[in-house]
């Protein structure tokens, strides 16, 4: 893939219409009041069919999964363009939401991403048709919810949550941070260890449990202040014996039949999802920095000239111009591989990460450098994208854990 | 029920417009176009005709490669098929040169309805719609702000001097030129947008719609001399401190010059 077709064209027109008419006269609320982005995010998806989009593809999985069939490939179930066309219709949105609300890609990618994902993936067909296809239609807001105050970058290592057995129901204790969706979700996945006697704490098995809003003992935590990213409610989460039964643990009694450090793996899957959406975004949000960059640059007169013929803004803008030319040959190598029915490695999908999440705020940074004083003030936009940017290098997986794997990858070969 | 809707490819809002050359029009190459804005409520209509029952609903559009866009975005949007006069013999055409291109049109396809936008956001002439309706011989009405359908006639009211509305009752086949606002425009759904790629898209030339030598710049009669931006003058005051002091500087220059 070399550049955009023509429907792709389209369909960003298209978003980019719902974007001024719909985003842009809300922004201030978004991004500095208290509106919280889930109306938008929902008259985003029905505007466009996808909330139609996601329950076709929902249903004809679930029909398939009935009939006793094992989980399709991605790469069985379309044509190369025609998957290729899906991967750009996922990503799009992102884009161009992110030029305006980074937040609101956030606060959608965990919903409809991390946590439908997570219930398509581990859920048993009862669990999916429960929980999973109104989160997938945006219907419910979902939240997904790993970290813990101790457990970050080391998620499962020193996670302390737990699930303890008492005949056929589990009682769920602990507490999360940082949940995204957290103070609005109706459905949650909660992970936590399974509570083993003389299994140390490091090697316990990881439960997947569903929780729905309002559970006794489940206590949603008001929105944390944050930097940025604020159309993205995040927050904390308190459990205090809630108990479930075995309906609500992810695939059921298989998920616990597995033995040993089990229910790890499909985390990782869903890093990876992240980390291509995390590009998509500071693809974003690059375009916007260099499209209002330029302008600035061409508008902003001292010593009787434009800024942009002073050859420090220029190597500014120029820079700018090759992590845009960069990312975006990194969202069409996502596309392509999806086309092709492969996926990247860890290793490649942390490298695409790392960069892109260090191109925007570089980028981001440079936007207010060039915007001076007005860089500096909210009106003009910029340091909203430069504060929004800077959790890129920090959410699914820092920069430092990126280079972790790309290093471990590398010392391996 | 067949809906013929006309769309116009413009320069976009955002356009950077400069003028060209020989100072006759824009400079149209390396800038952005769109859909006419009246035109999209018209197209809004139209779907919502056929959203309500059957209809087969095409779009049409004059104009060179670039228009095939606009043209894809109305499929996108739900028109079950194109048409695109793509012919150089159309350039230059004045009002009336394209109403009997889009009236050759109408003639193959007999539509029930014609929708169409009031004017383009370009020349803001307003002419071709009521020139298509006299050469088809058939009723229309402009600038219809509500458009209500029941069994063979359409019941339109239509903005007036004033605010006012007026009722016009037109019985089909008939043209309907819409004012913008009159409906919520829906986006192309992603879906919609994929799918148009297959939809129907005839491509005609002046000749196909036996109009050789009657359109585009040697047969039109109202040309384009030369276009300009208008002359900055400096008899423009402009009022400045709070709104209030601006509100009350207002009122006292309206009396001054007894403009009330
Ligand atoms: C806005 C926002 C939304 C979020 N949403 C969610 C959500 O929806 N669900 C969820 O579960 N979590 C969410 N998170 C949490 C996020 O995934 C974690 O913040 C992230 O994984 C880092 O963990 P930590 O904050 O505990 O930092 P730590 O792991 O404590 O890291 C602190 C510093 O130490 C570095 N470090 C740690 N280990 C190593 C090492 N081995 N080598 C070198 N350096 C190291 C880190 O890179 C970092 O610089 C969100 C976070 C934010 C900011």
């Amino acid at each position: 893939m070399i550049e955009w077709s023509e429907q792709h064209l389209m369909i960003r027109e298209a978003l980019q219409r719902f974007v001024q008419e719909e985003i842009v006269p809300i922004h201030e609320e978004l991004e500095h009041g208290d509106t919280p982005p889930y109306e938008v995010l929902r008259k985003m998806y029905s505007s466009f069919g996808m909330d139609e989009m996601a329950r076709t593809r929902f249903e004809k999985q679930i029909a398939w999964e009935k009939q006793g069939k094992p989980p399709r490939e991605k790469k069985d179930t379309a044509d190369a363009s025609t998957r290729a066309d899906q991967t750009a219709m996922s990503l799009l949105p992102i884009i161009e939401l992110c030029k305006y609300c980074p937040g609101m890609v956030t606060a959608m990618g965990v919903s409809v991403g991390l946590t439908a994902a997570t219930i398509m993936s581990k859920g048993t067909i009862e669990q999916k048709e429960r929980w999973g296809k109104d989160v997938l239609t945006f219907e419910k807001i979902g939240a997904w919810a790993i970290t813990e105050p101790s457990s970050g970058s080391d998620a499962f290592g020193g996670m302390k949550a737990t699930a303890r057995r008492e005949g056929d129901e589990f009682v769920l204790n602990g507490s999360k941070t940082f949940i995204t969706n957290g103070p609005y979700a109706d459905t949650i996945v909660f992970i936590c260890k399974l509570e083993e006697d003389g299994v140390d704490s490091r090697d316990r098995r990881i439960l997947n449990f569903v929780l729905d809003s309002g559970m006794p003992g489940l206590q949603q935590g008001k929105s944390l202040r944050k930097m940025g990213l604020h159309s993205s409610p995040t927050g904390e989460l308190f459990l205090t014996d809630v108990r479930c039964g075995m309906d609500r643990l992810l695939g059921g009694e298989k998920a616990l039949s597995k033995g040993g450090r089990s229910g790890r793996e499909g985390a990782k899957d869903t890093f990876n999802m992240e980390r291509a959406g995390v590009t998509a975004m500071a693809l974003g949000i690059v375009e916007r920095c260099l499209e209002l960059s330029v302008k600035y640059a061409n508008e902003r007169v001292q010593w009787e000239k434009p800024i942009g013929e002073y050859q420090l803004i220029q190597d500014k803008l120029a820079r700018m111009e090759v992590a845009r030319m960069n990312l975006q040959n990194l969202v069409f190598r996502t596309i392509e591989l999806a086309a092709n029915g492969r996926s990247m490695n860890l290793a490649e999908a942390s490298a695409m990460k790392l960069y892109a999440a260090r191109a925007a705020v570089e980028v981001a940074m440079e936007a207010v450098q060039v915007y001076g004083g007005n860089g500096y003030m909210s009106e003009y936009h910029v340091e909203q994208l430069a504060r929004d940017a800077k959790v890129l290098q920090i959410y699914a997986g820092t920069d430092e854990i990126q280079i972790r794997a790309i290093a471990r990858e590398l010392l391996s070969r | 029920m067949k809906i013929m809707v006309c769309l116009k490819q413009v320069p976009h809002q955002d356009a950077r417009l400069d003028i060209n050359a020989d100072g006759t029009w824009i400079q149209e190459d390396n800038i952005k176009f769109e859909i006419n804005s009246y035109d999209t409520y018209a197209l809004e209509e139209a779907l919502r005709t056929k959203d309500a029952g059957e209809a087969d609903v095409f779009v049409v559009s004059i104009g060179p490669d670039r228009v095939g866009q606009a043209l894809r975005t109305a499929l996108g949007m739900g028109a079950d098929r194109a048409i695109h006069v793509n012919d150089d013999e159309a350039n230059g055409s004045d009002s009336l040169g394209l109403a009997k291109i889009l009236a050759a049109v109408a003639k193959q396809e007999n539509p029930d309805l014609i929708f169409m936008g009031l004017m383009s956001d370009d020349d803001n002439s307003a002419a071709v719609a009521p020139m298509l309706a006299q050469l088809l011989d058939i009723p229309h009405t402009t600038a219809a702000v509500k458009v209500e359908r029941s069994n063979g006639t359409v019941t339109c009211d239509r903005e007036i001097e004033g605010g006012a509305h007026e009722v016009v009752e037109l019985t089909a086949p008939c043209l309907i030129a819409v004012q913008t606002g009159l409906n919520q425009v829906r986006y192309a759904s992603l879906k919609g947008i994929m799918a148009a790629k297959k939809k129907p898209f005839d491509v005609k030339s002046v000749a196909d719609l036996g109009l050789s030598g009657q359109v585009g710049t040697g047969a039109a009669k109202v040309k384009i001399d030369r276009i300009a931006p208008p002359l900055k003058g400096d008899t423009a005051e402009i009022l400045s401190g709070s709104t209030a002091e601006v509100v009350a500087g207002l009122v006292s220059k309206i009396k001054e010059l007894g403009l009330l």
